[in-house]
């Protein structure tokens, strides 16, 4: 079980740059669409992948999917050599993205973020136009119906 | 409209919107919080369905 509000601190308490996207993002938006992880785009400035690595330290990140035993470790080298990490955690499932299609990385989809007060933190989260292009540019199967409510979401709150 | 958008538009006619409005009403904290209650409700759940008894 994925304990959002603890993941979500523990990137908060390390001062990590994030955006938040994916399902949890949807459901801030209003989604009432289960989800089993985070996801979330992080910058890849040097100082912030060392306190993304730090911030996730604790919790035994590895990889999902993953047999047991591989020599892993999610330090700032790592995450410098890779971009896209799914993983396993203590705390549950997250998924650290340095682009998303349609969307690019973190400085490009800043402008694109809202800050949300969650959990007695400030937190920024992908908004509702931009979740929605992003999915669409994705253009997997299985998001469509989220999108399907997304879009109804969008509908909603610019009809008020 | 494209081939993706008709699909997304014929899933559109199933959306609960009861549900949606609900959701709607609630603060992004409290929509969070309600997604992590189902989550413990998932594992719960799961845990009830391997220890059930036929």
């Amino acid at each position: 079980m994925t304990r959002f509000a603890e993941l979500l601190a523990a990137l908060d308490r390390a001062r990590v740059d994030f955006i938040l996207i994916g399902g949890v993002a949807a459901a801030a938006h209003g989604s009432p669409r289960a989800t089993q992880d985070i996801d979330v785009v992080y910058s890849r400035k040097r100082d912030n992948l060392e306190r993304l690595s730090g911030a996730l330290a604790a919790y035994s990140p590895y990889l999902r999917g993953s047999p047991p035993g591989l020599p892993f470790a999610l330090d700032k080298e790592t995450l410098q050599a890779g971009l896209n990490f799914t993983l396993t955690t203590t705390l549950g499932w997250i998924d650290l993205l340095g682009e998303i299609t349609g969307g690019g990385g973190y400085d490009d989809l800043i402008p694109h973020a809202v800050s949300i007060e969650i959990f007695g933190q400030t937190c920024r989260v992908l908004d509702l136009e931009t979740l929605i292009s992003t999915k669409r540019a994705a253009g997997r199967p299985k998001d469509f119906e989220a999108l399907a409510e997304l879009e109804l979401i969008q509908s909603r709150k610019s009809s008020k | 409209m494209n081939s993706m958008d008709k699909v997304i538009e014929v899933y559109k006619r199933d959306v609960d919107l009861t549900l949606l409005d609900e959701s709607l009403r609630r603060t992004p904290e409290e929509r969070i919080r309600a997604l992590q209650e189902f989550e413990v409700f998932r594992e719960e759940l799961q845990e009830a369905m391997k220890s059930k008894t036929k």
